[in-house]
């Protein structure tokens, strides 16, 4: 039911919970949305419910009731952050999933939340109710985005317009068909190559598996991201932008200002920033930027491979800040082509934990690096090329600014909403095929 | 109007849906109807073939006693080696619940009635429970009889020109066998992701068409088949068997001078055979345990990849595979080596 790419969630708790949303007077809409959510999180994570509730209760009452509790919030962070540290070190530890859903989105929202309190940033008087709301919210409670408190609707008045409607529809609609219909067929694509053995794949296919992982990890995330913020819009929220055409990007930090960019301006915001940024020496600069890197490659998964994802892209946007950056911000299509690049090749390494694994497919991208395949194909390409030729042509155009702009701006245009619903349908098509037969995607 | 002109796409939405809850609610009364109807009758048709157990048992040893004595008149060379284990006892042994021991020599009550048949059929020695078939339990009705008597067979080594004139049908298993070894620069390959037995006649495959077509078109000396796995969740043994035994025929049918080799399907690995309710060793046991009763070792013949590929406990080894179900394309190697040492004089 957590799943927002499942029937059950888009023909079950999603319009069962938008009808009597709506019928609720505005008055009591907060209470009804926090509500369910929370009936939401406890489906979803029965265990550690009382984590979240525990957690809230502590945030709040540890902040101040003014601006400028320095003590208070100091130690609600600090909690915060040990508990992501146990459940992330148990998960090291041991290799059942251990981490409670959506652990991290909701401790960075209450991080967030605390120094915003403190800061002064957040003026209005706090509100249990409210705050827990702002946890909770269970278009995000799972995987983002990290919306800012004051971002949220709360007393800022929520438009409860049938345009409002179309819109947030639009974007889940949208979302729904880049997880379906693009990501998780092009998820195949990377099982197929683990399969066959990573050391059997000719080195076009290891490119070609590379540019979809890409694409599949980006419609994965956006497409996830969209469907989450569309539902926000429709129950009257802002929109929040997780993604914004992060493959035009002309550089890494580029990139990565617009690649789950709610993450990034967390990490800017909450630890580069209060760390001195880029106001200091450059020697500090290269530091936090370095500290910032290898904590965004740690939080990403246990394992040496995200360590080192995260030196690499670290290292990419330190040499982009001291050296070259001003320079590639001069050259577009060399900077796109320096994104386009580097970008897939971290995505590589982002992928394969296994580092022997890392090691092989580099061989294979790079057969110059003098390690041999053993018994390639040559001609695998001509295959998968004819099977994922068509999904890869629908993304990379997807991938194009223009493209998504152009369908953005038109989308109240008949033809677009008709294009939409088709995929709407087309997309449950799918889900259902893959229900009643659970075994699409793993058939031998 | 106002929906429409300021959210079309949340009318056409539940217009759309209106009209989809209306078709299937039509489709599935009539569907929950005829369902009934179907599932009974499925059910007990599969059934009814099968009878009971003491009396199935009293067939075979009818019978074995009864190719015995055809064989020794006959005295045909490639006889010879199953004529002279056949008299010896043999373990039929169920699935744990019932293991027993036919004697080639019990006497018994000897009541041949029907014409010779051209090989010793066995016979289930059960039939799967209600429960086997809710759970998805493919039982083994079979015991590992027939296995083992195919296995008998000496078969020879080959090199890879014997598979000049072979053709090999088979799911994404016989892919990776198609795509990462030198078979293919011999024999004939139709297989293609998620074939299944119930498919593999109708299955119009890309750039080849029907089997039907291809055999046809030219003329081939073995043909290898190699699918089960996919259909696992699909039926019982005895639906399973009933569709095999139809493609072996219409095969022989097709290309009555082809020699038809059937390859038991590759176990899964012991990570998978344990956390899988369907995709596991004991399920694929014993649907090859099934499918192996069709060798007559003459014109049909059963060979298993699984001694090839399998660690000391019996399942696909992990090194080889990464998924847990398919070799890694260097392995399937290992695959080709066992077809080279089990081709057939």
């Amino acid at each position: 039911m957590v799943n927002f790419a499942g029937l059950e969630f888009i023909f079950g708790f999603l319009p069962i919970f938008l009808v009597i949303y709506y019928a609720t007077p505005k008055k009591y809409r907060d209470t009804i949305l926090l509500v369910g959510s929370l009936f939401f999180y406890a489906v979803g994570e029965p265990v550690y419910f009382l984590l979240f509730i525990l957690l809230t209760g502590i945030n709040y009452f540890l902040a101040g009731k003014v601006a400028g509790n320095k003590r208070g919030m100091l130690a609600a962070v600090l909690l915060d952050v040990a508990v992501l540290a146990v459940f992330k070190g148990l998960n090291f530890y041991t290799e059942s999933i251990l981490l409670p859903m959506g652990i991290s989105f909701y401790l960075f929202k209450m991080i967030s939340w605390q120094v915003d309190v403190y800061s002064g940033r957040i003026k209005e008087k706090k509100n249990f109710q409210t705050v827990m709301l702002y946890f909770s919210l269970f278009p995000q409670v799972i995987s983002g985005p990290i919306m800012r408190y004051e971002e949220g609707n709360f007393t800022k008045r929520r438009r409860y317009t049938l345009w409002q409607f179309e819109e947030g529809l639009e974007y889940f609609v949208m979302g729904l068909g880049m997880k379906v219909l693009l990501a998780d067929r092009l998820s195949i694509l990377w099982r197929d190559l683990q399969m066959i053995g990573f050391e059997s794949i000719s080195t076009p296919l290891a490119w070609f598996g590379m540019i979809g992982y890409s694409l599949q990890l980006y419609f994965d995330f956006w497409g996830y991201s969209l469907m989450a913020s569309g539902i926000m819009v429709m129950l009257g929220f802002d929109f929040i932008e997780n993604f914004h055409h992060p493959y035009a990007a002309r550089s890494i930090s580029e990139f990565y200002r617009k690649w789950h960019m709610t993450l990034g301006r967390f990490f800017k915001d909450y630890v580069y920033i209060p760390m001195g940024g880029s106001r200091c020496s450059k020697g500090k600069v290269v530091f936090n930027l370095a500290l910032v890197w290898l904590l965004t490659g740690i939080w990403h998964g246990n394992g040496l491979n995200f360590v080192i994802w995260g030196i690499v892209l670290g290292t990419l946007i330190i040499a982009e800040k001291l050296l070259y950056g001003e320079a590639l911000a001069k050259m577009p299509v060399l900077g796109n082509l320096y994104v386009l690049f580097f970008i897939p090749i971290s995505w590589v390494i982002f992928a394969i934990t296994d580092l022997r694994q890392l090691m092989v497919y580099f061989g294979r991208l790079f057969p110059f690096l003098g390690m041999e395949g053993i018994a390639v194909n040559t001609q695998d390409i001509v295959k998968y090329s004819q099977t994922y030729g068509l999904l890869f042509a629908v993304g990379i155009l997807l991938c194009i600014p223009a493209v998504f702009e152009l369908i953005k701006k038109h989308r109240r245009n008949p033809v677009i909403a008709l294009l939409l619903a088709a995929v709407f349908w087309y997309s449950v098509h799918f889900l259902i095929s893959n229900q009643s037969n659970p075994f699409m995607y793993f058939s031998f | 109007m106002k929906l429409i002109k300021e959210s079309p796409l949340f009318f056409i939405l539940i217009c759309t849906s209106i009209i989809y809850a209306a078709l299937y609610m039509g489709q599935y009364a009539g569907q929950k109807e005829e369902n009934t109807i179907d599932n009974q009758t499925g059910y007990e048709t599969e059934n009814s073939n099968s009878t009971s157990p003491e009396h199935t048992e009293d067939e075979q040893e009818t019978e074995v006693q009864e190719a015995s004595e055809k064989e020794t008149v006959s005295g045909n060379s490639a006889h010879e080696t199953v004529s002279g284990n056949m008299p010896e006892p043999q373990t039929v042994s169920g699935n744990n619940l019932q293991e027993e021991t036919v004697s080639g020599n019990n006497q018994g009550d000897v009541t041949i009635e029907t014409i010779e048949p051209e090989f010793e059929e066995i016979l289930p020695i059960r039939e799967t429970t209600q429960e086997e078939y809710l759970n998805h339990i493919s039982a083994d009705i079979y015991g590992d009889a027939g296995r083992k008597r195919a296995l008998e067979y000496e078969f020879t080594e080959v090199d890879e020109t014997w598979f000049d004139d072979a053709l090999f049908i088979g799911d994404s298993r016989t892919v990776g066998l198609h795509d990462y070894t030198t078979l293919s620069e011999h024999a004939d390959f139709l297989c293609e992701t998620s074939l299944t037995i119930h498919k593999v006649l109708k299955h119009n495959f890309k750039g080849y068409g029907t089997i039907e077509d291809v055999l046809a078109a030219k003329e081939y000396g073995k043909i290898y088949i190699s699918v089960g796995i996919n259909e696992l969740g699909t039926g019982t043994t005895e639906t399973f068997m009933e569709a095999y035994t139809q493609v072996i025929h219409t095969l022989q049918e097709l290309e009555p001078d082809a020699r038809i080799v059937i390859q038991g399907s590759m176990f899964v690995s012991e990570k998978k055979s344990n956390e899988d309710k369907i995709f596991n060793n004991s399920n694929i046991v014993a649907r090859n345990n099934a499918i192996a009763t069709l060798a007559d070792n003459q014109e049909i013949f059963y060979i298993d990849v699984n001694e090839a590929v399998c660690d000391e406990s019996g399942h696909l080894a992990e090194k080889y595979t990464y998924d847990q179900i398919h070799l890694l394309g260097r392995y399937n190697d290992l695959w080709k080596e066992y077809l080279l040492q089990h081709g057939i004089k």
